[in-house]
């Protein structure tokens, strides 16, 4: 019975993980632009939502569309200048570096905004439980489980189904041919890390319910979100999903069985043994021509 | 070698004058100056290296030429973005074919096929394109990275129809094919030019390309060397000496 409620705890662990990954993944499979600000997107959607709740009264659940509309504007500008000033006059590689000394600004800045400490967002189901026979999961963790499959999902439509979706995916594999086929691909690629802004915060309001946070909490999510796409493979939701879940059910079967201080040693080592022995990750890079 | 004194022509698609490119300071192309005619198939042949593909993508605005302007029915489009030209209606048909591998046919049809000049004729764009090429109705469900290499030329040009243009610039179509698709291609070629359309070629396969051109330019290193009708150049003993390897 603890392997099986050990294993709920995990999946649940690994839907927020695949949610808070997708921007991430998308932005890397399209444009192969590794985003070290996307913690920051994330712990930003948190805050938007704290301050929905504290101020407004809206459930975090509510303000995830108006927290990724800001993002989606913020990550369209941010990629249109800063990024596509580096990555134009230097290289991809330089955005690595650029996109660190954001993160490091902003998290300064928000830690003056506002403070250090460790928040949380408590609606008034936070304390609730359900349960199934003799497994027991929290109401938060299985609402944000849910929302993250649903977000998944209508990422996955739009992806495939959707001219703009498409035109991401062609731009991904060819740039070339995609600007002869008339598309203006430097506006798909701000969209793009619109994007995937506008999902780091959706994540973001949803993890506000579930778990604590802080400014300082971004950077390990940014971690996560890379191994998780080296676990599942680059630019897909699939991918994303299966790195996630696999990241989650690594956390809580290490802390469980071994111990809880021991998660990041095994996540780690997971993570150089995928790069060892299948760098694509399990589903490889959706998105393509392998950069 | 300008072409100025025909830009007022009637029928004149597209006139380049004095086009210069260069790689990191070496020269690639060098005041080249062509003009295509409404109807006509016009071929640019010469060497690895001496310009072909620099050229026709300055024209189609993937590259930005250092110097020179580019002429689309009088109009000038020098330095206008890839994306714009296509809706003005010059479609490059890149060399190496640059398929969306992972898209399928349909796919890689119905993106250039949503331009706003081409949206509204879709239906009769695929109807056209799969009467052209019925393999790639047979294929239309699969990826285009499994198609082989023949198949995915003709999606390249296919693709390149979906957007309605008004020239259609092929470059190197038919490199790298087995001798039985280069046959099809250019039988498709002088077919689509029959139904009127107007065809830059760009090609090392120099008989085959001057048996079916109106005009053909010669490049080496950067410059044009040569222009003539492609019957008076498949007669020349220079051009067969230096292209067909015959004397």
């Amino acid at each position: 019975m603890l392997f099986l409620q050990t294993l709920v705890n995990g999946l649940a662990l690994g839907g927020l993980y695949a949610l808070a990954a997708v921007g991430f993944s998308l932005v890397f499979g399209v444009l192969g632009i590794v985003n070290l600000t996307h913690g920051i997107f994330l712990v930003a959607g948190s805050y938007g939502a704290l301050l929905l709740w504290e101020h407004l009264g809206i459930d975090p659940i509510l303000s995830i569309p108006p927290v990724a509309i800001v993002l989606f504007g913020v990550g369209y500008v941010y990629q249109r200048t800063i990024i596509h000033w580096a990555v134009s006059r230097a290289s991809l590689v330089a955005s690595l570096v650029v996109t660190f000394g954001v993160a490091m600004i902003i998290r300064n800045l928000l830690q003056l905004w506002f403070g250090p400490d460790i928040r949380t967002i408590t609606p008034s189901y936070s304390f609730s439980s359900v349960t199934f026979f003799d497994l027991r999961i929290d109401l938060v963790r299985l609402i944000a489980l849910g929302m993250s499959l649903v977000v998944l999902l209508l990422l996955t439509a739009l992806l495939r189904h959707t001219h703009f979706g498409r035109s991401i995916r062609a731009t991904a594999q060819q740039p070339l041919a995609a600007s002869l086929c008339g598309l203006d691909v430097e506006r798909l690629y701000a969209k793009t890390f619109g994007l995937g802004a506008a999902l780091a915060g959706a994540s973001g309001a949803i993890i506000g319910i579930v778990q604590p946070f802080s400014p300082a909490t971004e950077a390990g999510w940014t971690l996560n979100a890379f191994i998780v796409v080296v676990l599942g493979g680059i630019g897909s939701p699939a991918g994303a999903l299966l790195g996630g879940v696999l990241l989650g059910l690594i956390n809580t079967l290490t802390a469980q069985y071994i111990a809880p201080s021991m998660t990041n040693a095994a996540m780690f080592l997971v993570l150089v043994a995928m790069l060892l022995f299948r760098p694509h990750g399990l589903l490889g890079n959706a998105m393509g021509e392998s950069r | 070698m300008s072409d100025m004194s025909n830009l007022e022509t009637d029928g004149v698609y597209i006139a380049t004058d004095g086009l210069s490119y260069d790689y990191n300071g070496v020269t690639a192309v060098s005041k080249v100056g062509i003009t295509v005619a409404k109807g006509q198939i016009v071929a640019l042949i010469g060497a690895n290296g001496a310009g072909k593909s620099t050229t026709v993508k300055m024209i189609a605005g993937a590259l930005k030429p250092r110097t020179g302007r580019v002429l689309f029915g009088g109009r000038d489009i020098t330095g206008m973005p890839a994306h714009k030209v296509v809706q003005q209606g010059i479609a490059l048909v890149p060399e190496s074919r640059l398929v969306f591998r992972h898209l399928t046919v349909l796919e890689n049809l119905q993106i250039a096929g949503h331009l706003p000049r081409s949206r509204d004729r879709m239906k009769d764009s695929y109807d056209h394109v799969f009467q052209l090429f019925p393999r790639l109705y047979e294929r239309r469900a699969q990826h285009a990275g499994s198609l082989s290499g023949g198949e995915q030329q003709m999606l390249a040009i296919a693709r390149g129809l979906m957007t309605l243009p008004d020239v259609l610039i092929l470059d190197e179509p038919s490199l790298g094919l087995s001798p039985l698709f280069v046959g099809e291609i250019f039988k498709m070629i002088r077919k689509l030019n029959q139904e009127g359309m107007t065809i830059l070629l760009v090609e090392q396969n120099v008989h085959h390309t001057l048996a079916i051109a109106d005009r053909a330019y010669v490049l080496e290193k950067g410059r044009v060397v040569r222009s003539d009708t492609g019957r008076a150049m498949l007669a020349d003993d220079a051009v067969k000496k230096a292209y067909l390897g015959m004397d």
